[in-house]
C-alpha cells in the first residue's frame, strides 16, 4: 500500500510542470552561470558572507549588539540553510529514480522492493553531502561553532564559503590539479626534508643550553620556516652541526620554491588556452545575437570584417592556426569542429534564439556538407547559407538543408555578362552596393507606427526627400511590387525599397516614424 | 565600343563560366591555355578551340589571327602572379584593348590595376560582397540580382536620348517618370561619362540633351516604349 502510493506520488511530481518549473529555476538560479540572475544571487551571497565574517571578526575584540549577532546567528544562518536543502534537492531527483526501480522491478515481473531506489538515493545525496563544497556550506551554517566560543573556526568556514561563488578561485584549484601529481611529488619531497631535517636539528641542538630548539616541535616549525625561506629567525642554531644542516634546508628550500612557482606557472600555461576559451565561450553564451561563421578563409575573412560592422560575428574552426589567424585579425574565434554536435553541446549555443544565420565558408564543399547536415540535425530552421566550391556538390548541399547557395564561379559569369552587356548599368548597380558617391539602396520596414500615420504609398511622399521608390516588398504575398500606384495600401511588415542619398534616406526614415508623435 | 572577339586567357572553371555567359555578345570566342593538354573544348554544346600561349613578350601570332583593336580580353590565369604578368604583358603590347582581369584578393586587384586591366572583378569581395548583402538586405539582393541577371521580367536597361526636344529643357528629377511611363529612371550619363543619380545636385542643373543616357529599371515592353519614344539602347 505504502509502496504504491510512493510509486504514485513519485510519478506526481515527476509529471507537474509546476514541480519541474520550480525545480528548473532553483537549478538555474545555483547551478547555471549562463542564469542572468544567478549572477545577482552570487553577489546577495557574497555580501551576506562579508557582513557575517565583519561581524565575527568584530566580536574577536569588542562587543557586538545583539541585533547584529541575532542577524548573523539566526538570519545569515537559516539563510545559508536554506541554500544548503536547495542545493541537495536539485542534485538529484528522487522521484525519477523511484519510477525507474518500479518500472524495471515491474518489467521483470517482481515485487517492487523499496530498498535499492532507497539505497540509490542516499548514495547520490551522501555523495553531495560529503563533497568539499557541501562540508564547507554545512559547517558554515552550524551556529554550534559559535555557540561552543570556536569562533576562530567559525569565521573560517564562512570565509570558505566564499569559494564556491569567487569563479577565479575555482579557476586556480582546476589549474593546481592539472599539476596533481607534481604537486604531490613535491609534496613528498618537501616532507621528507622537513622530517630529517627535524630530526637532524633536535640530535644536534637539543642538549645545547644555548639553543632555543629544546622540543622536536621547536625543530619541525624551524625546519618548516627555514625551507619555506621565510626564516622569521626567532628560532636559529647555535651550534655548528645544526648550521650546516641549517645550509642543507635553506638549498632544499630554494629548490623546492622554484619548483613550486614553476609548477604554478607552467600549470597556468599549459591552460592559458584553454582558460581564454572558457571566458570567450562564456562571453558568446550571454550573447543576445550574432553570425556564426564555420570555417575560416579568405572569403569568411572579408565577411566577417563586413558584418563585424554591425553584428557580432562568431567564428568556429578546427584548425588551430585558421583560429589563430581569425584572432590576430581581430575577431571572436574558437577552436572547435563546426561539423560536430559536441562543439554546439560545450559552446552552449542556443541556435534558435542567439544565432541570425550560419554560414558555412570553408573552401570544401565536404566540410560545409557536414557542418550544415550537423546543424540540420538538431535545428530545422535556421537559416544555413554556405558557399559552393565545386558545382557537382550543389546538390549534395541543398541536400544537406542548406538554405542559400553562394557559387563563386558562375557569380563571374553573371557578373561579366552584365558587365559586357550594359556596363554604364552595371556601374550605376554597383556604386548603388557599395555606397559609392553617397547614394544607396535601403530597406524599410513599415511598422505600426509608420501605419498610423501612412496609410497607401500615395501618402508618404517620398519625392519630396528627393529618395526614389523602387517597389514595395509585400510581405503577406510574399511578392515585390515595383513602381506601386499610390493607390497602393501599406501594411505590417512590408519592406519600402527605396534608392538616395544615405543623408536623405535617414531623413526620409526619420519622418516615417516621426509623424505618428 | 562593341567588340567583335573575345580572347579569354586560362582555362578553368571560372573562364568556362564567363564563356557561358558572354558567348551571345561576340562573334568570336578565343581560348588560350598556358600548355598543349586540350586542343578543344566544349561549353554549353559550342566546340571552342584552344590555343596554347605563353607568357613571353611574343604577341605576334594573336596579332595576325585577331584584329586586337575589335578585341576584348579575359585574364583568368588562377596563378596570380601569372595573371598579373599576362595583363601588364598584355597591356605593353597593346595600349588600347580593354582587359579584364579575375583577382583573388584586394591585394592581387590593385596589382592587376596598376598593370593595366581596365576592369578587376575581385574574386574574394565579390563573393563576400553578395553574402554580406544576403544577410543585411535579402530583399535589395533578390531584387536586384533579378534585374540585373535578368531572372524576372523586370530589367535595367541603357537607353539613349535622341529626341530631346519632347522634355522641353526639362530637368531630370522634373518628370514623373513612374506615372508617365511606368519606369524608373536611376541615373543619367552625361556626355562628359560622368554617371549622375537623378536626384543629385549636379543632376539637377542639368536640362535633358540628346547623347544623355538614362538608367532605367522597368518592365521589357515599358522599356521597349520608352526606349521609341526618346531614342535608343546604348550599347
Amino acid at each position: 500500500m505504502f509502496k504504491n502510493s510512493l510509486v504514485n506520488f513519485a510519478y506526481f511530481i515527476n509529471t507537474s510542470k509546476k514541480y519541474a518549473k520550480t525545480k528548473h529555476f532553483f537549478y538555474n538560479l545555483l547551478e547555471n552561470p549562463n542564469y542572468r540572475y544567478k549572477r545577482y544571487f552570487d553577489i546577495f551571497m557574497v555580501m551576506l558572507i562579508f557582513s557575517s565574517v565583519i561581524i565575527l571578526v568584530r566580536e574577536v575584540k569588542f562587543d557586538v549588539d545583539d541585533s547584529l549577532l541575532f542577524f548573523n546567528n539566526y538570519i545569515i544562518s537559516i539563510i545559508f540553510f536554506i541554500e544548503y536543502m536547495l542545493r541537495l534537492w536539485i542534485i538529484s531527483s528522487v522521484s525519477k529514480v523511484i519510477i525507474m526501480r518500479s518500472e524495471h522491478d515491474a518489467m521483470l515481473g517482481e515485487k517492487f522492493k523499496l530498498l535499492p531506489p532507497l539505497k540509490e538515493i542516499f548514495l547520490v545525496k551522501l555523495k553531495y553531502i560529503t563533497s568539499f563544497k557541501a562540508i564547507i556550506d554545512l559547517l558554515a551554517i552550524i551556529p554550534f561553532f559559535h555557540q561552543l566560543r570556536l569562533l576562530r573556526l567559525f569565521i573560517l568556514f564562512r570565509v570558505f564559503k566564499l569559494f564556491r561563488y569567487a569563479k577565479s578561485i575555482q579557476t586556480f584549484t582546476s589549474v593546481i590539479a592539472l599539476k596533481k601529481f607534481e604537486f604531490l611529488t613535491l609534496l613528498i619531497f618537501a616532507s621528507i626534508v622537513v622530517f630529517v631535517s627535524s630530526v637532524l636539528i633536535y640530535v644536534m641542538e637539543a642538549n645545547n643550553s644555548d639553543s632555543s630548539i629544546t622540543t622536536l616541535f621547536d625543530a619541525m616549525y624551524w625546519s618548516i620556516v627555514t625551507i619555506s625561506t621565510v626564516g622569521f629567525g626567532d628560532i636559529t642554531p647555535v651550534t655548528q652541526e645544526g648550521r650546516i644542516v641549517a645550509m642543507f634546508v635553506i638549498v632544499a628550500g630554494i629548490a623546492v620554491f622554484s619548483f613550486t612557482t614553476s609548477l604554478v606557472v607552467t600549470a597556468f600555461t599549459e591552460k592559458l588556452d584553454e582558460i581564454k576559451d572558457m571566458k570567450i565561450i562564456d562571453d558568446v553564451s550571454k550573447l543576445k545575437e550574432f553570425y556564426l561563421i564555420c570555417g575560416y578563409g579568405s572569403v569568411a575573412k572579408e565577411v566577417a570584417k563586413k558584418l563585424s560592422k554591425n553584428f557580432k560575428v562568431i567564428i568556429l574552426d578546427e584548425k588551430k592556426e585558421m583560429v589563430e589567424e581569425a584572432i590576430k585579425d581581430g575577431f571572436t574565434a574558437l577552436n572547435f569542429a563546426p561539423g560536430s554536435i559536441d562543439s554546439y553541446k560545450k559552446l552552449r549555443i542556443k541556435i534558435d534564439t542567439q544565432v541570425k544565420a550560419i554560414l558555412c565558408l570553408s573552401h570544401s564543399d565536404v566540410e560545409n556538407v557536414y557542418t550544415a547536415l550537423t546543424i540540420r540535425s538538431f535545428d530545422k530552421d535556421i537559416f544555413i547559407l554556405s558557399i559552393l566550391i565545386n558545382e557537382t556538390s550543389k546538390n549534395k548541399l541543398k541536400f544537406a538543408g542548406v538554405n542559400e547557395l553562394i557559387f563563386e564561379k558562375e557569380l563571374i559569369g553573371m557578373i561579366a555578362k552584365e558587365f559586357i552587356g550594359q556596363p554604364v548599368a552595371f556601374e550605376t548597380i554597383h556604386a548603388l552596393r557599395s555606397n559609392l558617391n553617397g547614394i544607396d539602396i535601403q530597406e524599410i520596414v513599415i511598422n505600426s507606427r509608420v501605419l498610423s500615420s501612412f496609410a497607401t504609398v500615395g501618402d508618404i511622399k517620398n519625392k519630396k526627400y528627393r529618395i526614389i521608390l523602387l517597389g514595395i516588398y509585400k510581405k503577406e504575398e510574399a511578392k515585390f511590387l515595383f513602381n506601386p500606384t499610390k493607390s497602393t495600401q501599406l501594411q505590417n511588415g512590408d519592406l519600402l525599397l527605396i534608392i538616395g542619398n544615405i543623408q536623405f534616406i535617414d531623413d526620409f526614415n526619420n519622418y516615417l516614424h516621426k509623424k505618428a508623435s | 565600343m562593341k567588340h567583335k572577339n573575345a580572347l579569354i586567357f586560362g582555362h578553368n572553371e571560372y573562364s568556362i563560366e564567363i564563356v557561358k555567359n558572354i558567348s551571345g555578345y561576340y562573334d568570336n570566342i578565343y581560348i588560350f591555355k598556358l600548355d598543349d593538354s586540350i586542343k578543344k573544348t566544349n561549353i554549353n554544346n559550342i566546340m571552342y578551340e584552344v590555343f596554347v600561349f605563353d607568357l613571353t613578350d611574343d604577341w605576334d601570332d594573336l596579332d595576325k589571327r585577331v584584329d586586337i583593336n575589335e578585341c576584348v580580353t579575359f585574364c583568368t590565369l588562377e596563378d596570380m602572379a601569372e595573371n598579373i604578368f599576362l595583363t601588364i604583358s598584355l597591356r605593353d603590347t597593346f595600349k588600347d584593348i580593354s582587359i579584364i582581369s579575375l583577382a583573388k584578393d584586394k591585394e592581387s586587384a590593385t596589382k592587376l590595376k596598376l598593370a593595366g586591366a581596365s576592369s578587376v572583378f575581385p574574386l574574394t569581395q565579390t563573393t563576400a560582397n553578395i553574402i554580406v548583402e544576403m544577410l543585411e538586405k535579402p530583399i535589395v539582393t533578390e531584387v536586384l540580382h533579378n534585374i540585373l541577371y535578368e531572372q524576372s521580367d523586370l530589367q535595367i536597361a541603357q537607353i539613349k536620348v535622341q529626341n530631346h526636344h519632347l522634355f522641353e529643357e526639362k530637368y531630370p528629377a522634373e518628370i514623373d517618370w513612374s506615372k508617365e511611363h511606368n519606369i524608373i529612371v536611376i541615373s543619367v550619363l552625361k556626355k562628359n561619362n560622368f554617371t549622375e543619380f537623378i536626384y543629385s545636385a549636379k543632376a539637377k542643373h542639368s536640362p535633358i540633351k540628346n547623347g544623355d543616357v538614362f538608367i532605367v529599371v522597368g518592365y521589357e515592353k515599358d522599356i521597349v516604349k520608352f526606349e521609341k519614344l526618346i531614342g535608343s539602347r546604348y550599347e
